[in-house]
C-alpha cells in the first residue's frame, strides 16, 4: 500500500505539471498568434520593404504609407512597450510575442541540429547578437540611418517587394540577405537568428538581468540538463538566450524550475 | 391584340419607365464594370502623387466598380523598371522627358498633362526670424535646413532653385541640417531645429504636416522646370484599352483633378495649369 502511494504520488504530480505546462504552451502559442496578427505586417514590411538601413526605428519618417508601423503608429506603442516588457519579464517578448521568433521556432522544429549542447561554439555564438546590436547602433547613430532603397510608398505587397529588391542599394541588399540567410540557416541550426544574430534579442538580453520576473532554477537543480534537451533556444532557465517560454518546466525531474521574482 | 393606340402608348410608357427604374436601381459600379472586359486596372505613379491618387482611385472604384491596383514610388525608378521588363497599364510620372522616353520606346501609347508641382518656403508656425522672401535664406544667422541628398526632386531641384535665386553659396553656409529626406526636413522645421527650408507645396498638405508650418510662396521664375511636370499615359500593356482610356479621362476631368488640387498640385486643366502646359511644352507628339 505504502509502495503504491510512493509510486502514485510523484506520477500524479508529474501529470499535474504536464497539464500545467501544456496549458502554458497553449497560452504562449495563442499569445504568439495574437502578436503575429498585430505586428506581423509591420515585421514583414521591416524586412522586405523598409527603405532604411535599420528597420522598425524610423517609421515616423518613412514614406511607405501602407506599412502598419506608419499607419497605426504601432511604432510608438511598440518602442514604449519594449523596455517595460524587458524590465518585467526579460526576453519574454522573444518567446511570447515576436512574430520573427514564432517563425524561427516553427522553422527550427524542422532543423536537424538543435544545438542543445554546451560547448565552446554554443557558449560564444550567442555573442553574435551583441555584434548585431553594435552594427545596428553604428548604422543608426554613426551612419545617420541612411535610406538605402527606393521606398515603394504604396502598392500590392509582393509586386512591391520585387520592386524594392530591384531598386535597392548594396547596403540594403547586404542587410536583407544577411537576415534571410540566418532565417535559412534556421532550417539547419534551430533558431539561428534569434540565438546568434538578432539585434533586438541582444538588447533584451542585456536588460534581461534586470527583469523582475523570470523562470529560474532553484537549489533543487541537479544539473541533469533535461531542460537543455527540450529548450528551442538551446539554453537553461535564466541563462543566456532564455526567453522565459516555460517549455522546460514539465521535464524537470526535480521540479526545480519555477517562475517568479528571483531573490 | 389591343388595337387602341392610347393603350399602346400607355404600355410603351410603362415599359420604358420600368426599364429606366431597373437601370437606375442597379449599382452604378456594376453597371459600368459590365461595359469593360476587365474589372481591374494597374496604375503606377510617382510616389509624390500618392496622396492625390489614393482618394481619386477610391472614388473611381466606388463609381465604376473597377478595382485599381495602385503603386506609387519614385518615378525615375518606376520608369527604369518600365523601360526594362516591368509592365503596368497606366503610368503617371514626373518629368516630361520620362513620358517622352516611354512613348518613343513604344512602352507608352500616349500621354496627357496631369498636374504641376510648386516650391514654397516653410518656417516654424510663428516664423520666428521673419522670413518673407527667398533672399532671406542668405541672411546671416538664419538657420536653413536642406536635404541635398533626398531623392529627386527634393534635393537637387532645391539646389538649382537657390542657384537661380543667386543665393546658393550663402544659403548653404547657413545650412544647419543637411539631410536625405524631405519628410525629415518637415519634422525638423516643425520642431524648430531650423528657421526655414524649401519644399514642394504638396508636403505641407500631407496629413502629418498640414497646418504645422508657415508657408511662404516662392516666385515661379526660380523654379527648375524639369521636375515641375507630371504626365499620365496609357501603356501598351493596357489589357482593356477602353478601360484605360476611361480611367485617364476621369483623372484628367474636373472631378479627378480636384484631388490633385487638394493635395497641393496645380491641376493641368486649371488656368495656371494651362499656362504651364504651354510654357513647358507638355504635349504628346
Amino acid at each position: 500500500m505504502s509502495e503504491t502511494q510512493q509510486c502514485t504520488l510523484p506520477m500524479y504530480d508529474g501529470a499535474k505539471l504536464r497539464t500545467a505546462s501544456i496549458r502554458l504552451r497553449i497560452v504562449r502559442r495563442f499569445s504568439q498568434f495574437i502578436m503575429l496578427a498585430l505586428l506581423g505586417q509591420w515585421w514583414f514590411y521591416g524586412i522586405f520593404r523598409c527603405p532604411f538601413l535599420v528597420p522598425y526605428v524610423s517609421c515616423q519618417n518613412c514614406p511607405v504609407i501602407t506599412c502598419h508601423g506608419r499607419i497605426v503608429t504601432m511604432f510608438w506603442g511598440f518602442w514604449l512597450l519594449l523596455p517595460v516588457s524587458a524590465l518585467l519579464f526579460g526576453r519574454a517578448l522573444c518567446g511570447w510575442g515576436c512574430p520573427g521568433g514564432l517563425l524561427n521556432q516553427m522553422i527550427g522544429m524542422m532543423a536537424p541540429f538543435k544545438l542543445r549542447v554546451r560547448n565552446t561554439f554554443t557558449r560564444l555564438a550567442p555573442s553574435g547578437k551583441y555584434l548585431g546590436l553594435a552594427v545596428a547602433l553604428f548604422c543608426y547613430y554613426i551612419l545617420a540611418q541612411p535610406r538605402v532603397d527606393v521606398p515603394i510608398r504604396i502598392g500590392e505587397f509582393f509586386p512591391s517587394v520585387l520592386l524594392t529588391f530591384e531598386h535597392a542599394n548594396l547596403e540594403w541588399l547586404v542587410r536583407t540577405f544577411f537576415v534571410l540567410a540566418f532565417l535559412g540557416l534556421g532550417l539547419i541550426a534551430a533558431n539561428a537568428w534569434c540565438r546568434f544574430a538578432c539585434p533586438g534579442g541582444g538588447l533584451l538580453e542585456l536588460l534581461r538581468h534586470l527583469s523582475l520576473f523570470r523562470f529560474y532554477k532553484t537549489s533543487k537543480c541537479n544539473d541533469c540538463n533535461q531542460c537543455l534537451d527540450i529548450c528551442p533556444m538551446g539554453t537553461r532557465p535564466n541563462e543566456a538566450n532564455c526567453t522565459s517560454c516555460g517549455d522546460c518546466r514539465e521535464v524537470c525531474p526535480s521540479d526545480a524550475i519555477v517562475f517568479g521574482r528571483r531573490k | 391584340m389591343d388595337s387602341n393606340p392610347q393603350n399602346t402608348v400607355r404600355r410603351t410608357f410603362l415599359k420604358s419607365a420600368l426599364a429606366t427604374a431597373v437601370v437606375a436601381a442597379l449599382p452604378s459600379g456594376s453597371g459600368r464594370a459590365n461595359t469593360f472586359s476587365r474589372d481591374s486596372l494597374r496604375v503606377w505613379s510617382c510616389g509624390g502623387l500618392a496622396e492625390a491618387f489614393m482618394p481619386a482611385n477610391d472614388r473611381y472604384e466606388q463609381q465604376h466598380g473597377i478595382k485599381i491596383s495602385y503603386t506609387g514610388a519614385f518615378a525615375a525608378a518606376l520608369g527604369k523598371s518600365l523601360l526594362g521588363s516591368a509592365t503596368t497599364e497606366i503610368f503617371g510620372g514626373r518629368v516630361l522627358d520620362l513620358a517622352k522616353k516611354l512613348k518613343s520606346s513604344g512602352k507608352m501609347l500616349y500621354y496627357k498633362p496631369l498636374c504641376f508641382t510648386s516650391y514654397v518656403m516653410v518656417t516654424p508656425l510663428a516664423n520666428p526670424v521673419g522670413i518673407e522672401k527667398i533672399t532671406d535664406l542668405a541672411r546671416p544667422g538664419v538657420r536653413v535646413i536642406l536635404a541635398p541628398e533626398a531623392s529627386p526632386p527634393g534635393g537637387q531641384a532645391v539646389q538649382v532653385l537657390l542657384k537661380k535665386a543667386g543665393i546658393l553659396d550663402s544659403a548653404t553656409k547657413n545650412c544647419v541640417l543637411s539631410g536625405s529626406c524631405v519628410q525629415r526636413t518637415m519634422d525638423d522645421i516643425i520642431s524648430g531645429r531650423g528657421d526655414v527650408s524649401i519644399v514642394e507645396l504638396r508636403l505641407t498638405r500631407m496629413a502629418a504636416f498640414a497646418g504645422k508650418t508657415t508657408v511662404i510662396p516662392i516666385p515661379e521664375e526660380f523654379f527648375p522646370p524639369p521636375p515641375l511636370t507630371f504626365t499620365i499615359g496609357v501603356m501598351k500593356d493596357a489589357v482593356d484599352r477602353a478601360l484605360a482610356d476611361h480611367y485617364l479621362q476621369y483623372i484628367t476631368s474636373e472631378e479627378g483633378q480636384a484631388f490633385f488640387a487638394a493635395a497641393g498640385f496645380i491641376p493641368a486643366i486649371s488656368d495656371k495649369g494651362r499656362e504651364l502646359v504651354k510654357k513647358l511644352g507638355v504635349k504628346d507628339v
